[in-house]
């Protein structure tokens, strides 16, 4: 599930607790999300009270399966299927206002990689570290690593090899550039 | 749907085709008529509950095999893993290999280039999945059989005790991950990125072989996660516990 969400197109996931937690709602409240996703197994006996100690404005998605019983999948405004897929989670999102996931995609994933990031890009098929190419190109290595993120969720290639066969295939590099 | 003893080994098969390779690692070869699971695995000398857990955990990711944990040993379960690393470095891996040098012979002399580097990259792959598989082999499997041979035979603790303080199955859990990543690298770089051929069959049959690796060794990943690592960690325990 954690993996699915980091694969969607304008979503963040910001931190992942687990239901055994002490001071949980404390915890979920301080990084202000827009939506959580809870598993009400994990919780168990304590959902009541979490879900009560919650702001109003948190949009609260139940992780369900076949086996929930409606009392439970009631207490949220939308359930998900624990095993949903990547398009049926884009479905479940596109219908809660407000949050538009596939919108973003249109935005920014569609896009061909910038001038700044195929230059990173080149960087990184060289075997150049973060440091090294936030020294070269005076960048922070934060603004390095967030452009390598997009590089990774445009392509959809998460390995350097991967990369560099890419960057072959498109000659931003060339054979020779590489060292044997 | 839950896998159960009295089911006629052909029905579950017609429900999840997935299932052959696994059937085959456990000696049952194709021909079995309208037997039943449980006569098949007496048949062949299998342990049922054994057999029910290992095709349960691989046909429903959601399946956990919590009560059966016990009732086989570790050998057999390493066993049967031993057998599917085998399918992987003897079958499947050649044949993607050998389709990838197809798809190159069939390409015109411009574009040989971009297909070779697709074969370089999938022997890079292909050397990382060797390596995983024989740290497995040669460190955690040894690992796992001689704390159940310390338990069985009662036989002096304190090498296996050693051992322990160095390594805890657990790490190993946390290991799996990047072998995948390639892979799935590998499937973006022929879906979007390598040149169009008039000819596509040769592509579509490596991309349906990965699809098809990628699954398995998902579900082969859940089977050592799921069974082999509670096993070995209750083992652990064990002999934890005796020596306090």
């Amino acid at each position: 599930m954690e993996d699915l969400l980091k694969e969607l197109p304008g979503v963040r996931l910001s931190e992942v607790f687990d239901g055994s937690e002490k001071r949980l709602s404390e915890k979920v409240s301080a990084s202000k999300p827009d939506l959580i996703i809870i598993d009400p197994q994990a919780l168990a006996g304590t959902l009541n009270t979490f879900l009560h100690s919650l702001n109003n404005k948190i949009i609260l998605v139940g992780l369900v399966d076949e086996h929930t019983p409606p009392t439970i999948s009631s207490k949220f405004s939308y359930t998900i299927n624990i095993r949903e897929s990547k398009f049926g989670l884009l479905d479940t999102f596109n219908k809660i206002p407000g949050i538009n996931p596939g919108k973003a995609a249109e935005h920014d994933e569609n896009k061909p990689l910038s001038a700044r990031e195929t230059t990173i890009l080149k960087h990184i098929t060289l075997g150049l570290t973060n440091q090294e190419i936030a020294e070269k190109l005076f960048l922070s290595v934060h603004t390095v690593t967030t452009h390598r993120k997009n590089i990774t969720k445009k392509l959809g290639i998460k390995t350097v090899s991967g990369l560099t066969v890419y960057a072959l295939l498109n000659k931003i590099i060339k054979m020779d550039d590489l060292q044997p | 749907m839950r896998i159960e003893k009295d089911m006629k080994l052909a029905d579950v098969i017609h429900h999840d085709y997935h299932l052959i390779p696994v059937i085959n690692r456990f000696n049952i070869h194709l021909g079995f008529g309208d037997s039943t699971i449980e006569q098949l695995c007496r048949k062949q000398e299998i342990n049922t509950e054994f057999f029910l857990t290992i095709v349960n955990t691989y046909h429903d990711p959601q399946y956990f095999p919590k009560k059966h944990l016990q009732s086989f040993p570790v050998s057999s379960l390493i066993g049967y893993l031993g057998k599917a690393h085998q399918y992987y470095l003897e079958q499947k891996i050649p044949e993607i290999k050998r389709l990838i040098i197809e798809l190159i012979e069939a390409a015109d002399d411009t574009q040989k280039k971009n297909f070779e580097l697709a074969l370089g990259f999938f022997e890079e792959y292909q050397s990382e999945l060797v390596s995983h598989i024989e740290r497995e082999e040669n460190s955690v499997y040894p690992y796992a059989l001689e704390m159940e041979k310390v338990l069985e035979k009662e036989t002096d603790t304190s090498d296996i005790i050693l051992k322990m303080e160095n390594y805890s199955i657990t790490d190993y859990e946390k290991e799996h991950d990047n072998v995948e990543e390639k892979l799935f690298d590998l499937k973006n770089l022929i879906i979007k990125y390598l040149p169009s051929v008039e000819n596509d069959t040769i592509s579509y049959g490596i991309l349906l072989e990965l699809f098809d690796l990628e699954k398995d060794l998902r579900d082969h990943a859940r089977i050592e996660d799921m069974i082999l690592v509670p096993k070995v960690e209750a083992m652990e325990f064990t002999i934890k516990k005796m020596n306090r």
